[in-house]
């Protein structure tokens, strides 16, 4: 017994040793590459980060998307990885150890400790979806949903025929703030609208997100917009089960295999995307907050389809007209600053 | 009656697991890797029913799914005598890395929002839930009734005293992690299509560490383990239902609740231990 544990210490330690040796041979070439200053003679590197699984069909999902078209439009290698908490610095710091020219965090939380690391590594920018905070090489970049929350708050409000909308998701910042677009709509197409706030804690929990949806129904909402990520096919099934509305948000999800799906609040963001990267890639990027709405043709606000008959003709059309509003400036949809 | 009807539906996976995991547990074995068990199922539950377009086809697959994980779990801790706790726990890291790549795969790296068919319910509720309320008084009667209960529970307890009755402790843990592992493979049956009618990648997010806890909140009975799914669950659903109609409750108070139950009922009813006695320890180990 003895002898069979040494010989599995061993095992580790040779394991342990030959993945710390690897890493550390790693970040000497990309510290001292650091030290050469040269970022003209060095590949086009972009990294990303992103609070969950890219692979979750919305918020993630979507900025995926945005750097493989970096990598095929602009020719660079990419990489990503899943970091929350106390792994978000680590991840920051190493790519900027490993010598790479962009780093996404796709988040409000990757603010401040990307312009952390910009000053550490002055060869790397750092770029985070949403956070107030800059630098020369860090800067935030911020998906105006608000306002396609906001007409999707409008339609609710107009076509509600309880009088009672819910909104669900799970209570970070951005979400919180694209909710409060979402009732301004509402309100402003009926002033005496009931917008109900469910709160969940894990979009992956079916379980969960399924009874919130049947909860709101329950309590009178017939029209149900959802900030759950992989967690929205539970919505869509809860409000197809009860014969209520659904709205998508993130993606364009009208043509969901549940059939509830009216309309989305969609987030375009490959161009955004590509147009930042180029940026970088140009040596052009200044760092700043960059708002990128409706009038980027980032953010949009897509009717189903399926569902077009059922809409009346004078709510389309002062949707389209709130569109171009939006677009001129005349209207402002209120968002939180995080 | 209808939040009732609401509760059960929903406590189902959870009722399941700690169903089965009472019965391993009374054979004196922990299974850790009961999550991962569920997610498994659930995963090929789904592409069962997907591919196939009928739930108790992919019900089947769900189950048959989880057979190898049964066997190499009990291969390990009952004949190589290996720590349960790590045992489980590689099932557990096993299943997410099985069950995410091949759904990656399948469905593309930036996911997709899938549909599946779905059981059909009578009243709100399907053949499952019926099948884990009847569960309760089986397992009860199995367990404290008949004379191969009273072995798997000598096994849990003494395990020596078994093996000198004449009986094998390895085939009655098999058994009953077989159980065991069966009802977990219903549980994320369920999760999938029935609950969820569709799969997401570690959907089952802790609810086979739920029911791991509710066999020790319910004293490893039967109708104590139902019962305390049955009021976790009753706190989930209060969760929802003050947000929605009062919400001047902050929804953390719901969150906190089923916690702050548990804790009183193990106050209440926690005197004395009742786990089996050799709960978790490798056969004919030196103690």
């Amino acid at each position: 017994m003895n002898k069979l544990l040494a010989l599995m210490g061993i095992g580790f330690a040779l394991v342990a040793s030959g993945c710390s040796g690897g890493r550390e041979a790693a970040q000497g070439n990309s510290s001292e590459s650091g030290q050469q200053n040269s970022p003209a003679s060095k590949e086009f590197k972009v990294a990303l980060i992103t609070p969950g699984r890219v692979s979750d069909a919305g918020w993630n999902a979507m900025a995926y998307e945005g750097l493989k078209a970096i990598e095929s439009e602009l020719g660079a290698k990419v990489a990503n990885a899943e970091a929350t908490g106390s792994k978000i610095e680590d991840a920051m710091r190493t790519y900027g150890q490993d010598g790479y020219t962009l780093v996404f965090g796709h988040g409000y939380e990757y603010n401040e400790p990307g312009v952390k690391y910009a000053g550490q590594f002055p060869n790397t920018v750092y770029i985070s979806s949403s956070g107030g905070k800059t630098s020369k090489n860090a800067g935030t970049f911020r998906f105006y949903l608000e306002q396609g929350f906001y007409l999707a708050g409008m339609m609710a409000g107009k076509m509600s025929k309880t009088g009672k909308v819910a909104m669900i998701g799970i209570n970070v910042p951005s979400i919180m703030s694209t909710f409060k677009g979402f009732e301004a709509g509402a309100k402003a197409a009926r002033p005496d609208i009931d917008v109900k706030t469910v709160i969940i804690t894990d979009p992956k929990d079916v379980v969960a997100v399924k009874q919130a949806t049947l909860q709101a129904i329950d309590a009178g909402a017939d029209f149900i917009i959802h900030q759950a990520n992989e967690g929205a096919q539970a919505v869509f099934g809860a409000c197809k089960e009860k014969g209520v509305h659904a709205i998508g948000s993130n993606a364009d999800q009208n043509d969901d295999s549940s059939g509830a799906v009216v309309a989305s609040a969609v987030i375009i963001a490959k161009p955004a995307f590509v147009e930042v990267a180029r940026e970088v890639k140009e040596g052009k990027y200044q760092g700043g907050v960059r708002l990128v709405g409706m009038d980027k043709g980032a953010i949009d606000f897509v009717v189903s389809p399926k569902f077009k008959d059922q809409i009346p003709a004078d709510l389309i059309s002062a949707i389209e007209e709130a569109k171009k509003k939006i677009v001129s400036g005349e209207l402002v949809v209120p968002k939180d600053e995080f | 009656m209808s939040w009732f009807i609401q509760v059960l539906f929903f406590s189902t996976p959870t009722g399941l697991a700690a169903l089965g995991e009472t019965v391993n547990q009374k054979a004196g074995q922990l299974n850790i890797g009961l999550e991962g068990m569920m997610l498994t199922a659930a995963y090929f539950g789904a592409l069962g029913a997907e591919i196939t377009g009928n739930p108790a086809l992919g019900l089947l697959l769900g189950v048959l799914s989880v057979v190898p994980l049964w066997i190499i779990q009990n291969l390990l801790t009952i004949h190589a005598r290996q720590d349960q706790v790590v045992v489980g726990t590689g099932i557990n890291l096993a299943a997410i890395g099985i069950t995410s790549t091949l759904f990656q795969q399948r469905y593309g790296d930036a996911g997709r929002l899938i549909t599946i068919p779905t059981f059909a319910r009578f009243g709100g509720l399907d053949a499952l839930v019926f099948f884990m309320v009847v569960m309760a008084p089986v397992i009860w009667f199995a367990l404290h009734r008949t004379a191969w209960g009273l072995a798997i529970r000598a096994a849990g307890e003494y395990p020596d005293s078994v093996e000198s009755a004449g009986f094998s402790v390895a085939k009655l843990r098999w058994q009953a992690s077989g159980i065991g592992a069966s009802l977990a493979a219903l549980a994320g049956a369920h999760l999938a299509l029935s609950i969820g009618g569709t799969f997401v990648q570690e959907m089952t997010a802790g609810r086979g560490f739920v029911a791991l806890a509710m066999v020790s909140f319910g004293r490893w009975k039967p109708f104590g383990v139902l019962g305390a799914c049955l009021l976790v669950g009753f706190a989930e659903f209060l969760r929802f239902y003050f947000q929605v109609r009062q919400p001047i409750v902050p929804y953390q108070f719901f969150l906190a609740l089923p916690y702050v139950l548990a804790l009183v009922v193990l106050i209440i009813v926690g005197k004395g231990t009742s786990a089996p006695m050799d709960l978790g320890r490798p056969l004919r180990s030196n103690k």
